[in-house]
């Protein structure tokens, strides 16, 4: 009980951290925000009164010091109130709702697809351990690592869109379109979860109770089913939580290079906009989702292995 | 089996493939070829626009008639050079922190490691974005951005490493010999430290060679006219359809790149943990 009140401290320090941080960044940015202010309520105009600047500072606290405005922006924060978009005035709120679903459905089904992959290659390979498929599996999770992900969208928009026709390369709306952001990102979640799954079930096979069951005469399909993987899912399931975190990042990049609308498109818009509600509001969205995906995977594991509750939790 | 996360069979699969020799053939290679190319990286060369590969330009020109081939290679500078200072300073920076925490009592430790887990709340691409955006998009912005998020791995790591170091006998019986303590922390617990950083410090550096081209497509990163990978994938974006040799050599340039500096942090690691 008490490491866990330790831990629930050391998670509402770190909230905090995170608030701090992100505001820290976007108050120090340069720029003068009342003119950022000024030129997303007037568009077009170029010149500004002193009067009109002062009354902008005025209504979003800009004169006041750091900490206030932290203060301010928290409580606010805390209490639901995200704030308004300097350049459409829509709530901020309705904006990240209005584009959460895109970002989402394509984070889903690309682990839906890239996880179904892993498994069957990673499956595959240990099944004949040391074959061609093997070898196919070790180098395809080598270079899927190494491929820089922009470049895969290129040269897949160069084969299906360019060269073939088949796809349409970029924007949002139809299902073609979401086909190539997609295997871009399920191919990165493949990948990167293959090698781990294929060490996984490895080193299931090697426990002493495999032995046992040969011994036992039961058979391989089922030793493999009901055992091996069984015993390889709880690491594995951890290691696809961690994924989770770098799965929204890829998607919020992939939505970049193709011009989809989502979260991504988002961000990068609000950033070159200077659109800070905005901006602090989706870099605290994916900070606080990180945190949330490691506290319910800590959680998770100490229910299901006591073990970790004792020990040490940074393992690297 | 003792790597419990490494691939046990890693050795059998992929025999004896590039290790530190390759690597050192590959930054060889780059800089004979760097003295050897007839061709300046930025300088423009109208006649010879979007020329597909041929014997005098190896891997073609670019829309300014700029010879890729020698853009790649000067690209090595930007994408291997920035990235290996980006990381350097990060493994610093963290390497101390961790330090500090570990030899430290409770208080700093807290601090400093909650401090840790906070910046690791964010996402490295998405603060690089944000912080390389709101800053300006600049290569020094870029540099400052990636450092900011590229640190905290290596507190961790340390920090866990150090705390398993100082329970060592040893490190008690140099205490009770009356050693002071930056001798112990120099001489006996950085020696056991240093592999376990260095693999991480490989693992990290191609990291850093994706998220600098990535974030130079995007256009957060290294400006043109300079030859960064990411920054030459941006600039040929507009001629895909008409030049598409002008996307590949770059992208294979990241992909070897980082395959190679991948494959060398794996056999440093199978090494390491035969070693334990």
């Amino acid at each position: 009980m008490n490491a866990l009140l330790t831990r629930l401290g050391g998670l509402v320090t770190v909230l905090f951290g995170i608030s701090f941080i992100t505001f820290a960044v976007t108050h120090f940015a340069p720029g003068d925000k009342a003119l950022a202010i000024a030129q997303a309520r007037y568009p077009g105009e170029m010149g500004f009164d002193a009067e009109i600047l002062e009354g902008i500072r005025d209504e979003f606290h800009l004169d006041r010091p750091f900490i206030s405005q932290y203060l301010h922006w928290l409580v606010d924060f805390l209490t639901g109130d995200f704030g308004r978009s300097y350049s459409s005035h829509s709530k901020v709120w309705d904006i990240f709702a209005g584009n959460l679903e895109e970002t989402f459905s394509l984070a889903i089904t690309a682990l839906t697809l890239g996880l179904a992959a892993a498994f069957l290659l990673a499956g595959l390979a240990v099944w004949r351990k040391g074959s061609l498929i093997d070898r196919f599996a070790i180098l395809l999770a080598s270079v899927g690592a190494a491929i820089p992900s922009f470049w895969l969208s290129i040269l897949l928009i160069l084969l299906f869109s360019a060269h073939l026709g088949w796809l349409p390369a970029y924007g949002t709306g139809t299902l073609a379109q979401l086909v190539l952001p997609t295997v871009t990102l399920a191919f990165w979640v493949m990948s990167s979860q293959t090698r781990l799954l294929r060490s996984f079930l490895l080193e299931a096979y090697d426990q002493p109770f495999v032995e046992t069951l040969r011994l036992r005469s039961v058979s391989e399909r089922e030793i493999f089913f009901s055992h091996v993987l069984r015993h390889a899912l709880s690491p594995a399931l951890t290691m696809i939580g961690l994924d989770l975190a770098g799965l929204i990042e890829g998607a919020v990049i992939v939505e970049i290079i193709f011009a989809r609308s989502g979260l991504g498109s988002l961000l990068a818009g609000s950033v070159l906009a200077r659109d800070l509600p905005v901006v602090v509001f989706l870099v605290m969205f994916f900070a606080l989702t990180y945190v949330l995906i490691n506290t319910v995977i800590d959680l998770v594991q100490t229910f299901t292995d006591p073990r970790h509750l004792a020990g040490e939790r940074n393992a690297v | 089996m003792s790597m419990s996360l490494s691939n046990p069979n890693v050795k059998q699969t992929i025999p004896a493939m590039p290790g530190t020799w390759t690597l050192m053939v590959f930054a060889l290679t780059l800089g004979a070829g760097m003295l050897m190319t007839p061709y300046d990286p930025t300088q423009a060369d109208f006649l010879n626009r979007l020329a597909t590969p041929s014997a005098l330009h190896w891997f073609g020109t670019d829309h300014l008639g700029r010879d890729i081939a020698t853009r790649v290679l000067y690209g090595s500078f930007w994408s291997l050079g920035l990235s290996l200072g980006v990381v350097s300073i990060g493994a610093a920076i963290g390497t101390i922190v961790g330090l500090v925490a570990a030899q430290n009592g409770r208080w700093v430790d807290m601090i400093l490691m909650r401090t840790t887990d906070s910046f690791f709340a964010f996402p490295e691409l998405i603060s690089a974005v944000t912080i390389a955006g709101l800053f300006g998009p600049s290569t020094m912005n870029l540099v400052l951005a990636l450092i900011v998020v590229s640190w905290m791995k290596f507190a961790r790591l340390v920090r866990s490493l150090a705390i398993s170091v100082v329970q060592q006998d040893y490190i008690l019986q140099a205490r009770l010999n009356g050693l002071p303590a930056w001798r112990v922390l120099w001489q006996h617990n950085l020696p056991n430290i240093l592999p376990g950083v260095f693999v991480l410090w490989t693992n990290s550096w191609s990291r850093t060679i994706l998220a600098i081209s990535g974030l130079s497509f995007l256009g957060f990163g290294v400006q043109p006219p300079n030859a960064e990978w990411g920054a030459m994938l941006l600039d040929g974006k507009a001629y895909l359809l008409t030049a598409p040799h002008i996307m590949i050599f770059p992208g294979l340039a990241v992909l070897f790149a980082v395959l190679t500096i991948n494959l060398t942090g794996d056999r440093w690691r199978d090494r390491l943990a035969d070693n334990i």
